[in-house]
């Protein structure tokens, strides 16, 4: 018998997680000056919706998640060496002065894509405890370690500096859709249109009329692009993205969790009594043989005490 | 049946899994589970049992045992003690049913949602030899003459000079350690005569502190016993912030063969109060620590919740008797995750 076990109902998971995705807001700014070139961005996203299922057949479902963006701005500015023409005297006589290109930046972008972007991802995976060795790690490709690297450098999870195991959800399928253009072809048609009647409809009974009806227009559009398999054809067609794209994320997206990014990390040995201001070292126990299972009803995790 | 059909999380922790816990507890902490005076600091080999620890506790210099003072010479003129240690070792729990440890008969058989505990007690307390006790005698009786400490008139001051002096010889050649010192550096000094000589042994090395001082030490008498308890698990809060805690409870305990009785039955009260008021109030195990802390997990990842998450005791029912329960070799926890508005 195991030394340990811990489980968790799939209901309370559920409930977890909606109170994660209720919760969950990422924001972050950045502005770099690479001399003649600068560089920004500022970033704000929230989770919606969502589901998860435990399945009978140990596998974890995860469906239509979506990744919404309030803020997805880039900022780039170029400064052009300034260029001036004019001036000097000539006796009494002096030229006016012009120059261009005299600010800093000169030229400056600021779009924000957040409402062209959207993303919603389905997955259904298997946790699976492995062990990390921090004196023989596992091999990792360039952009799983990049990711990582990220998300240790702005804090947003622990160096992998110690011997630990970590749950993975591995994917055993995902579905991602990467830009969700329905509803992002329904929002801008939704927007334009709103904002022509508005211009010609100052007010009135018969705005809000109009304004009601093309809504309706808007999720009829949705309706109608949302179709499956002939969704992607026409989203590669029209958007010129090609399926190799989408199976490299695909990919990349299944490393990330079945590899990169573990969902629960346990320290190895787990420090059960802290360290004191008097100088005793912590009490740690060794963690072994960790295992993991699901079923229709709970998510076990179990685990031995090493000699 | 599943581990959770009776709460929305289950955490579960089986005794022998404990018992390794403890152990490595007693490796990393041995200050938990040795207490003794400061002269076992540089004659650990005269303690009742060897301390095993880690290997990390001895390189950073983490203390082997609790420092006590030495058990007090009663009624002497100057404060000076025996040296003594006392040791817990060979810790054993069995939860219910009872199977790896047998419980003598005055504890009974072990009852439903109960634990068994068992470990060794050694206490070891110096006796000085009759030669050493005669080397202090005089010692003592001048300190008494000094100090007008008898029992006796007192002697007027003329007589308290002579009698000083008349010691003088004796303590001609008796040195002894200037404080602080260390072992590889004595600095000695000549012995006041107005003091009490005492031997390199009395003194234990402690640089910065002032220790007591102790008579010479060549060896302790040792007794061991063997401690039997039976103790339970009970949720609670502790002071106002509202978080549960798991928290032993002990129920009995029963020293094994000794006599007589009045003593045996004084020295379960001194180990039952000591269990009770010293160890297992710092046994308490927060609920979050047993499963996950789901608050904490969310703060760590910057994530602010407006709602409250906490995570409660599953409230006993008819299908959940007991929580915790300790049943089938196991602790059991049954824990409900609560989400309130803030």
């Amino acid at each position: 018998m195991a030394h340990m076990t811990v489980a968790a109902r799939e209901t309370v998971v559920q409930r977890a997680m909606k109170v994660l995705t209720d919760n969950f807001v990422f924001e972050k700014s950045d502005d770099q000056d690479h001399g003649a070139l600068t560089t920004g961005y500022t970033v704000k996203c929230h989770l919606e919706g969502g589901t998860i299922d435990f399945r009978a057949d140990n596998t974890v479902e995860i469906k239509e998640l979506d990744l919404k963006w309030d803020t997805l701005e880039v900022r780039l500015g170029l400064d052009i060496p300034a260029v001036c023409v004019g001036g000097g005297c000539l006796g009494p006589f002096c030229l006016p002065r012009t120059c261009i290109f005299d600010g800093d930046p000169d030229v400056s972008i600021a779009p924000d894509f957040a409402a062209l972007v959207a993303q919603e991802v389905s997955i259904i995976g298997r946790v699976i405890p492995r062990y990390f060795d921090v004196d023989n790690p596992p091999a990792l490709n360039a952009l799983c370690q990049l990711v990582r690297n990220q998300l240790v450098a702005n804090g947003t999870i622990e160096p992998f500096d110690r011997d630990e195991w970590q749950l993975f959800l591995d994917p055993e399928t995902i579905d991602l859709d990467l830009f969700d253009f329905p509803d992002i072809i329904g929002d801008l048609i939704e927007d334009s249109l709103t904002e022509l009647v508005e211009d010609l409809i100052p007010g009135g009974v018969v705005r809000d009329l109009i304004l009601a009806i093309i809504g309706g227009v808007g999720d009829v559009i949705r309706a109608v692009l949302d179709i499956g398999d002939d969704f992607d054809e026409w989203l590669s067609d029209i958007f010129n993205i090609s399926f190799g794209l989408g199976d490299f994320i695909l990919t990349a997206l299944a490393d990330f969790l079945g590899h990169c990014i573990p969902v629960f990390r346990l320290p190895d040995p787990f420090e059960i009594m802290p360290a004191t201001p008097q100088g005793l070292i912590p009490v740690a126990v060794p963690i072994r043989n960790v295992v993991a299972r699901v079923d229709a009803t709970e998510l076990v995790v179990q685990a031995d005490i090493g000699a | 049946m599943p581990f959770t059909d009776r709460s929305d999380l289950f955490g579960a922790v089986h005794e022998e899994g404990i018992n390794r816990v403890v152990r490595h507890v007693m490796r990393q902490r041995p200050s938990l589970f040795n207490y003794a005076t400061p002269f076992f600091r540089r004659r650990p080999d005269l303690l009742c049992t060897p301390i095993q620890a880690d290997q990390r506790v001895i390189d950073a210099g983490n203390p082997l045992f609790t420092v006590q003072d030495p058990l007090p010479i009663l009624g002497a003129s100057v404060k000076i003690g025996l040296n003594f240690c006392v040791q817990l070792t060979d810790f054993q729990i069995d939860f219910h049913p009872g199977n790896t440890i047998a419980l003598p008969p005055q504890l009974g058989a072990l009852p439903p949602q109960r634990l068994a505990l068992r470990f060794r007690a050694c206490v070891g307390i110096d006796c000085p030899s009759d030669d050493v006790i005669a080397e202090h005698i005089r010692e003592m009786e001048l300190a008494a003459v000094r100090q007008g400490d008898l029992f006796a008139p007192a002697p007027r001051p003329r007589t308290r000079r002579m009698a000083a002096q008349s010691v003088r010889p004796v303590l001609a050649n008796v040195t002894r350690l200037a404080s602080p010192v260390t072992l590889a550096t004595p600095i000695r000094r000549r012995f006041p005569l107005d003091d009490i000589a005492i031997d390199l042994d009395d003194l234990v090395l402690d640089p910065g502190s002032n220790e007591p001082r102790t008579l010479p030490t060549r060896s302790l008498i040792c007794v061991c016993l063997e401690v039997f308890a039976t103790a339970h698990f009970e949720w609670g809060t502790i002071g106002n912030d509202g978080k549960q805690y798991l928290k032993p409870r002990l129920d009995g305990i029963e020293i094994v063969d000794l006599q007589p009785t009045p003593m045996e039955d004084a020295i379960e009260c001194f180990i039952k109060t000591t269990l009770r008021l010293g160890i297992l109030p710092r046994l308490v195990v927060p609920m979050e620590t047993m499963i996950l802390d789901i608050t904490s997990m969310l703060s760590d990842n910057n994530v602010t919740i407006e709602e409250k998450v906490s995570l409660r005791p599953a409230p006993i029912t008819p299908q959940l008797p007991f929580n915790p329960a300790i049943e089938g070799d196991q602790l059991k926890a049954f824990i409900n995750l609560v989400i309130e508005e803030a």
